[in-house]
């Protein structure tokens, strides 16, 4: 990072801490407006985000998402505003405008997934050297928390959906329970780990540029197979958790597949590819008709189907790879819609 | 000079919307063309139908369907000039989630500006949500009829007997 200015925590030469009740005061304020997820907010200046538009040569008055259904528009400046406060960095922020573009081509966002009973969660997947540069989590804990990008990036993505688009809880946003973990989840794959390219090129950016991937999601499901010596015994498992019947509500469920780095490698040996483990899946992850329709699901089954699958095709199943190689715990995540199954590179300054 | 604090809304004050024009309503519902647009929703179909048959029974209408192209989002224009072409009034429902209600209660603005009275149905959970819509669509205070939540997994004759408790709000919302 080349940031010349001033940090924020820095009282601008006075040498001195700053003063915590002003800062109490300032938090307040930004309750007081209705603008906070819950959690106390960064007090946005206009030196503060200065410095967010001056790492992009994106116009500040770029318009760079709509919701028509709401009448309204976010700019790069009112994303910048937001991820200040959300608490990034202002090297983040090229990240942000990645992530929110990402973002914005699931046709489940832009169709009115943000007022959903479902409540879904943005799953952002970054990968490339801006990992390394900005101080991404790459390794244990890949879900969260306790890393300033991880953390604030996905909540930038939250405050913009509240305050820029003004879906607001109980209001026109309408999640029966939600999504635990939304807008906190942003996880940088461990592409260092990962016998596979990194996940960015499956979604058309070639390595190593820097991109940024997101999915809508429903809910993370844990795999936890750290016994066995055959990768079959894996892959049936997993395929297990894919099929299940809650999620089922239309005839096919995509998921995201985060293979921690022990179940990667483990199929790596055994000579899979990423393709060969998605069309496995595709193949062997489902429930009977009769299962289905015992539980009042027969309406997904197809004319003529024993075995309905949940996956057609390997977009449906995205594999990333993330974690530390401490124990072999995968996790399914159930994607809210479809994954638009495009990364989107992050923007460098001219 | 303190900095101020910058607003991260977008929008420099309180957005009030144009007030959007409510339609003039016809005394009586007898003998008027009834435009139903039915939001695909789980029941919504067998609810509205019934709905039309009441209002066929008791007041001589004619009956227009139409099926949303997209429940989560307010109708595309077209489609919603097409059928204020060949109706007098519309019914339109049934939101029961939280796109779909806002949705509907968006419609539902749509076409009273265009002259045409409509009666919105949504559950009562999404009470909230239909008032913001209205709201923003300059339309506080915008009047629609609410069914209990759940709808999805009532029975054939359940809806039916929702369509006919839902009947009378119906007829007083599209008259005067």
């Amino acid at each position: 990072m080349t940031e010349t200015a001033p940090e924020p925590h820095e009282a601008p030469g006075s040498g001195k801490a700053p003063d915590p009740d002003e800062a109490q005061r300032a938090i307040e304020y930004c309750y007081d407006q209705g603008w906070s997820d819950g959690l106390p907010l960064v007090p946005a200046s206009g030196p503060l985000v200065d410095r967010f538009l001056a790492t992009t040569d994106r116009d500040p008055e770029e318009i760079i998402g709509s919701l028509e259904q709401v009448g309204r528009d976010c700019t790069v400046r009112t994303a910048a505003i937001n991820a200040a406060m959300a608490g990034c960095e202002p090297g983040y922020f090229p990240v942000v405008l990645a992530a929110f573009e990402a973002l914005m081509r699931e046709r489940a966002a832009r169709g009115g997934g943000f007022q959903s009973t479902s409540g879904p969660a943005p799953l952002i997947v970054v990968n490339g050297p801006v990992r390394q540069e900005l101080g991404f989590n790459t390794g244990g804990g890949a879900f969260g928390p306790g890393f300033r990008p991880n953390a604030t990036i996905p909540r930038a993505i939250g405050l913009i959906v509240r305050n820029a688009f003004g879906i607001h809880p109980h209001v026109l946003e309408q999640a029966t329970q939600g999504v635990p973990g939304r807008w906190s989840i942003c996880v940088a794959e461990n592409e260092e780990e990962s016998p596979w390219e990194p996940f960015s090129v499956d979604g058309g950016v070639p390595a190593p540029a820097s991109a940024v991937s997101v999915m809508l999601t429903r809910t993370c499901e844990f795999i936890d197979n750290r016994h066995t010596p055959d990768h079959a015994d894996v892959l049936r498992d997993i395929a297990d958790s894919v099929g299940r019947l809650g999620p089922q509500i239309f005839p096919r469920t995509p998921v995201a597949l985060v293979l921690c780095p022990e179940h990667a490698q483990m199929f790596a040996a055994a000579g899979l590819s990423k393709s060969d483990v998605q069309h496995w899946l595709i193949e062997h992850s489902g429930r009977t008709a009769d299962q289905l329709r015992s539980a009042g699901k027969g309406n997904v089954v197809a004319a003529g189907e024993d075995f309905h699958r949940v996956l057609s095709e390997p977009r449906q199943i995205p594999v990333i790879v993330a974690g530390a190689p401490t124990a072999a715990i995968s996790m399914v995540v159930r994607i809210f819609g479809e994954w638009s199954g495009t990364a989107v590179q992050v923007g460098k300054k001219t | 000079m303190p900095n101020a604090i910058l607003d991260p809304t977008g929008t420099t004050a309180k957005a009030t919307a144009r007030a959007a024009p409510r339609a003039p309503r016809p005394a009586s519902l007898r003998g008027k063309r009834v435009g139903l647009l039915i939001n695909t929703k789980r029941n919504a179909r067998p609810f509205l139908t019934e709905l039309g048959r009441l209002l066929r029974e008791s007041y001589d209408v004619t009956l227009t369907e139409r099926t949303k192209v997209n429940f989560a989002v307010p109708e595309p224009e077209d489609v919603i000039k097409d059928l204020a072409a060949e109706a007098d009034v519309i019914v339109t429902g049934v939101g029961d989630c939280g796109s779909c209600s806002a949705a509907a209660a968006a419609d539902g603005v749509v076409f009273e500006a265009a002259g045409l009275p409509v009666a919105v149905i949504v559950t009562d959970s999404f009470r909230a949500t239909a008032d913001a819509m209205a709201e923003l669509r300059g339309a506080p205070g915008f009047g629609y009829a609410t069914t209990a939540h759940p709808v999805a997994v009532l029975t054939e004759d359940q809806v039916k007997q929702r369509a006919a408790e839902v009947l009378d709000d119906v007829v007083a919302l599209l008259t005067s």
